[in-house]
């Protein structure tokens, strides 16, 4: 139950489930790297990708909303922006990270914040393998 | 200067992904050390390297 907890914590907040195992200078790296890059990446102007909600009416639509993208790629991005879950969410919230396709720092400021969501999940897997006593 | 450019911003982009990769990868400072080093410079490489391949593909 806790390795779950750790990953979960992480997931949300990254390095919050080394913190919860007193890996304390391990957290404050992981959380200070994530979000720099995010910050970075949203202050270049990059884009996090939302998922397609067309007023979904079954569960079929919902599925094939997924894939219903100008570009269907995109769908790739989401799911790495997504591993940095509680910036996702505020973003969405905030109406940041809309991507501002006329700078030159665009495509670096989209790979930034999709680099640091990937990292972020990897950050959220090593969190539970340490709390199952696989790693130290 | 990372906001205008795009060499800055690939260096600042693989130092973070070193430094988290080597934490991730690696138990022992050391290692880690070296790990990230390498990384880091693998990554650097690599993409002055592929940047300089695509000059005979150039128009």
């Amino acid at each position: 139950m806790k390795a779950i907890i750790c990953l979960f914590a992480g997931w949300i907040i990254p390095g919050l489930g080394h913190l919860l195992q007193r890996k304390f200078w391990r957290a404050l790296i992981f959380f200070v790297a994530i979000y720099a890059m995010t910050a970075m990446g949203i202050a270049m102007g990059g884009k996090i990708y939302p998922i397609y909600m067309a007023k979904p009416q079954t569960v079929l639509q919902v599925i094939t909303n997924l894939f219903k993208k100008e570009n269907p790629l995109t769908l790739l991005a989401f799911f790495a922006d997504m591993g940095n879950l509680l910036v996702y969410a505020l973003c969405r919230i905030l109406s940041l990270g809309q991507g501002a396709l006329e700078r030159a720092t665009f495509e670096f400021g989209t790979a930034y914040i999709a680099g640091a969501g990937l990292l972020n999940y990897l950050i959220a897997l090593d969190a539970y393998d340490i709390a199952e006593g696989k790693k130290k | 200067m990372i906001f205008k450019s795009h060499f800055f911003s690939m260096i600042i982009y693989a130092f973070f992904v070193s430094v988290v990769l080597a934490l991730l990868r690696r138990d022992d400072r050391k290692t880690q050390l070296k790990y990230g080093i390498s990384l880091f410079l693998v990554m650097v490489g690599g993409a002055l390297a592929f940047g300089w391949f695509m000059y005979f593909f150039g128009r």
